[in-house]
């Protein structure tokens, strides 16, 4: 690989943040808003997919470590400034990870995926029943944000979430987990540390959802149990990078933007027929693209080549 | 603790159970057979609840009876889905992983679609009607005589279906594809028909379960989902393509969420799923499950 | 990666961009022809039921109400302006929520926002719509803990009766019938707790005997456990602070089990149309919970509200929340005309200092909370919901003992 490749890979990675950057200054009001829900479900679809996709372990509990991102903003938001309470809401998450992925480090497929999922629905419940016996409340307001750091701090967050997943794709560690999804056994004869690579690179991920929870929960101001782990979150960032291509960043982020404009399209235009609609989608696309959106580059591609050649090969 | 404090935590768990196991052996089939973890046999349930409701409502049909016409209408349902979308699917996928990525993804688009039809029809008012809700003594255990009724159907359901898949040749196809999809084409099993057949039976039994809770609790469109969640829990408890396992699994929820209800309702929800997690742990891939 | 590749992701993604943020919207400069109301609320998930029931029906029945009138006279321009209300589906989660409202704000320039249903979604939403500084009524919010923020939200007034002021009636109504031993039963969610809160101490201090006091979840499908415990305590009165699916619940678990305690009170879902629909009168005969208004609530307005609603949408309204809603408009439309104009700072200004003559009696917001109401407690009685808390309110005396459950 020289020199030049390296820099060229990059740039459209720079114009691309330079313009996001900028945003602000041009573009309407709304536009940070909505970006913002874009990059929170980039950074969930993402992070998710840093151990889910190689190691074909499917997390169900994104919901847990983003909703503890969000408590962390609403108990820390008063005392802590943005920055540092955002970090706490990741670490927190990586922490919770480490037990997390310790506990579950005995199961497989789909008894892994639901016990992620009981897992993080025993998180919700329990949180729930600390706020009302030790608390006494169930809501909780969170501290205000001027909205342009809240999107400057998304932007970070996400930046950060590709950047290592990029890197990390790239390294010998990544190599190491593409190993261990491709077979347990055999990565743990090379002398790869089965166990220990999967917490790590799982509680990676945590972090970042975590910071994400902490960074969204000022646009909301007001949380409580149901909405800061609903389940929703959890379930997601498995339809996005699915939707969009599970095994590539590229797909993972296709799939988060594509699917979060088109519910908000739908949800404003069609506030009736909305969910049919997108259930229409969903089914169309996986029906003629199995393997997610990504492959539309390819089929374009595809037809273009068949085009140029005109029709007598057919 | 006299006969009835157990007799009411039992019979209790039992009606629970028999529900949830109904609606877990739903989904087995539709996952362990058809390898479709369908996110949507919740709604199939609410379809049921819908079509007795509107029965009962409209002509006065016997929330009984009418389980004669819901679960036959949803079977439809579900073989029509099956063999077209899902056959499509699997054709299409390079792998059975493949597959249960992408028909998971699709189950997820019915999901909505079909919540949005039933919201549609009828709007998100709450429903409900009353049948049989008198008290029914059983050797100083009381019990609504409409629940003891859905534990009686959820039990007469699951012999005939127990015998279907022991006793009819279509059962034993479909025992067969269960085992192993290929080896029972090769013996001339037509694998399409039976795997249709196992969705369509599996939202039948969604369906009917649908039917009995109507009789019991709230009707809306949005109901489905929290059904759909115990059922693949119950799944995952027995062990992932084990019928019987299920079936179990359905029970034992059933059962735990009862006793805990009695000991510290309002650490119920927290005990429960910790129970869960826990009997996990010990058996990591399920009660009865390889 | 080559470069066709590269090159056409990012073209793929400035596309989007340019998508997010170009086409400057179609804001034609347009002549102010219409006053736009906008709202999101849950039209699915679970709190849809609700939200149709007191608040979406009530929203469409008002704004043809207006424009059926013309519309909302603004005298700033001498004119007559038609209102429109957008309506969007917030999915019942309050994130959605408080981005559409941003969207309805900036995108859709809306007038004035209207309320979206539950306490967490009015708060969330109350908090962002007083940033951007819009006037703005919180309808169905029931929460004590919002006296402690109202006064960090200038713009915002909440028109429901709260906590307080029901469970204070419920502890002197269960004075005035002599009662000595009550069972509380809550839900383990904000509205269980503030009530529960509030009322079981109350009640120690008046020397009545909580003798059960216990939470359960909430999706819970038996709570016959707690109430065969509830039956052999042989308590007075059975009070379940409790969601629609539970008040259900509970009142078909209490007739199976024939708890015959003096007093049946139950929350949310006692007043709504359904529970009569399902249960029929006969069996909720005596039922008390928190509301409330009725035909004979006399104020202008009422009985034709009643009556139009229910040809409307062949169902009875609200009986605890239908008026209100109604009510919460006519304070929007009254603050209107009383400014003359769309001035929000007047509006709210308006909102914190005017009584407002409307469906639900003269509202006045003190402290940001309105303080009179057209009852607080209600029973139904022969298939009519009669309010019989505070005692001035009363449209029937209240039926004491509550009779039996039928078998």
């Amino acid at each position: 690989m020289t020199y030049s490749t390296k820099f060229s890979r990059l740039i459209p990675a720079f114009i691309l943040i330079v313009i996001f950057a900028l945003l602000p200054k041009v573009a309407r009001p709304y536009t940070m808003i909505s970006l913002g829900s874009i990059f929170m479900y980039v950074v969930l679809t993402v992070s998710w997919a840093l151990f889910s996709a190689p190691t074909h372990y499917i997390s169900l509990a994104s919901a847990a470590f983003f909703g503890l991102g969000i408590y962390a903003a609403a108990i820390l938001g008063q005392k802590l400034p943005l920055p540092l309470f955002i970090f706490f809401g990741g670490f927190i998450s990586f922490l919770l990870a480490l037990l997390v992925g310790l506990s579950s480090l005995r199961l497989r497929g789909m008894y892994f995926t639901i016990f992620t999922f009981g897992l993080s629905e025993l998180i919700r419940n329990f949180v729930q029943w600390w706020e009302v016996n030790e608390t006494g409340t169930v809501g909780r307001w969170v501290i205000q944000v001027n909205p342009k750091m809240v999107y400057y701090a998304m932007l970070s967050i996400v930046l950060l979430t590709l950047g290592a997943a990029y890197f990390i794709n790239r390294s010998k560690f990544g190599l190491a987990i593409r190993g261990i999804g491709e077979s347990e056994e055999a990565a743990d004869h090379i002398g790869i540390n089965v166990n220990a690579s999967k917490i790590i690179i799982f509680a990676v991920g945590t972090f970042f959802m975590g910071a994400a929870g902490a960074t969204m929960a000022t646009r909301w101001t007001y949380i409580d149990p149901s909405i800061a782990f609903n389940p929703l979150y959890s379930f997601m960032p498995v339809l996005m990078a699915i939707f969009g291509g599970m095994n590539q960043i590229f797909g993972q982020v296709l799939g988060a933007t594509v699917l979060t404009l088109l519910a908000d399209m739908l949800l404003t235009k069609f506030p009736y027929y909305y969910m049919l609609l997108y259930g229409i989608v969903l089914i169309i696309v996986i029906l003629f693209l199995p393997g997610g959106l990504v492959g539309l580059k390819d089929k374009i591609m595809l037809w273009f080549k068949r085009k140029r050649q005109g029709y007598e090969t057919t | 603790m006299d006969l009835s404090f157990f007799l009411d935590i039992l019979i209790g768990g039992l009606i629970m159970g028999g529900l949830y196991a109904l609606i877990a052996v739903g989904l087995s089939l539709q996952y362990g057979v058809a390898r479709v973890l369908n996110v949507s046999h919740g709604e199939f349930i609410m379809l049921g609840a819908f079509a007795t409701y509107s029965l009962y409502s409209l002509i006065g049909l016997n929330p009984i009876l009418s389980l004669v016409v819901s679960g036959p209408a949803v079977f439809l349902i579900g073989f029509f889905i099956h063999n077209t979308l899902f056959k499509r699917l699997r054709k299409l996928s390079p792998s059975i992983e493949a597959f249960e990525g992408s028909s998971l993804l699709a189950s997820f688009g019915l999901l909505f679609i079909i919540q949005n039809i039933a919201l549609l029809f009828y709007g998100p008012d709450i429903r409900g009607y009353t049948y049989l809700d008198n008290m029914v003594d059983f050797f100083g255990s009381i019990n609504a005589a409409n629940r003891l009724v859905a534990l009686l159907a959820a039990v007469v359901i699951g012999l005939v279906f127990y015998l279907f898949l022991f006793r009819a040749r279509l059962g034993k196809a479909i025992r067969a594809a269960a085992q192993d999809v290929t080896t029972a084409q090769l013996m001339g099993v037509n694998i399409y028909w039976v795997l249709g057949l196992c969705f369509g039976l599996g939202a039948l039994l969604a369906g009917l379960a649908g039917s009995l809770t109507s009789m019991m609790f709230e009707i809306t469109p949005f109901m489905g989902l929290p059904y759909t969640i115990i059922a693949i829990i119950a799944v995952v408890l027995g062990g992932l393509g084990n019928i019987l396992g299920s079936l179990i699994g359905g029970l034992i929820l059933g059962l735990i969420g009862n006793i805990v209800m009695y000991i510290h309702p309002g650490l119920s929800l927290i005990a429960y799923y910790l129970i869960f997690l826990l009997l996990l742990l010990i058996k990591p891939t399920g009660i009865l499950g390889k | 990666m080559n470069d066709k590749v590269k090159y056409s992701r990012l073209t793929a993604c400035i596309a989007l961009l340019v998508f997010l943020v170009g086409i400057p919207m179609a804001s034609f400069a347009q002549t102010k022809d219409k006053i736009r109301f906008g709202t999101a609320i849950a039209l699915s998930g679970p709190y849809a039921p609700g939200a149709k029931m007191t608040q979406t029906t009530v929203y469409d029945m008002w704004v043809s109400d207006v424009n059926a009138k013309g519309g909302i006279y603004l005298k700033s321009i001498d004119k007559r302006l038609p209102v429109e209300l957008i309506t969007y589906d917030d999915k019942s989660d309050v994130g959605t929520s408080v981005k559409l409202v941003e969207k309805l704000i900036l995108e859709d320039k809306v007038d004035m926002v209207l309320a979206p249903w539950g306490t967490a979604a009015n708060v969330a939403v109350g908090s962002i719509v007083n940033k951007y500084e819009y006037p703005f009524v919180l309808i169905s919010c029931s929460s004590e803990k919002l006296r402690e923020m109202i006064h960090t939200m200038p713009y915002c007034v909440a028109i429901l009766n709260q906590p307080r002021d029901q469970g204070h009636d419920l502890v002197e109504l269960l004075k005035e019938f002599g009662i000595k031993k009550v069972a509380i039963i809550y839900v383990a969610d904000l509205h269980g707790i503030e009530f529960a809160g509030y009322t079981a101490p109350q009640l120690g201090i008046d020397g009545i005997e909580v003798s059960i006091l216990k939470s359960y979840p909430l999706g819970v499908k038996d709570l016959s456990p707690i109430l065969k415990q509830i039956k052999a305590a042989k308590v007075d009165a059975l009070i379940g602070f409790s969601y629609p699916p539970d008040t259900w619940l509970i009142t078909e678990q209490a007739k199976v089990l024939q708890l015959n305690p003096k007093v049946v009170y139950l929350s949310v879902g006692v007043a709504h149309p359904p529970y009569k629909y399902k249960f029929g009168a006969q069996t909720i005969e005596g039922v008390m919970g928190p509301g409330a208004w009725s035909l004979k609530t006399p104020y202008p307005g009422v009985r034709d509200f009643a009556e139009r609603y229910t040809k409307r949408y062949n169902s009875e309204p609200d009986w605890w929340g239908g008026i209100i809603t109604y009510s919460a408009l006519q304070v929007y439309q009254q603050a209107i005309e009383k400014v003359g104009s769309l001035d929000h700072k007047k509006i709210a200004n308006v909102f914190q200092t005017e009584t407002f003559p409307t469906m639900m009696g003269p509202v006045k917001f003190v402290d940001g909370f309105n303080i009179q109401f057209p009852g607080n407690i209600g029973q139904w009685q022969k298939g009519n919901f009669e309010v019989i808390m505070p005692k001035d309110k009363r449209t029937a005396a209240p039926e004491f003992p509550k009779p039996p459950w039928p078998k």
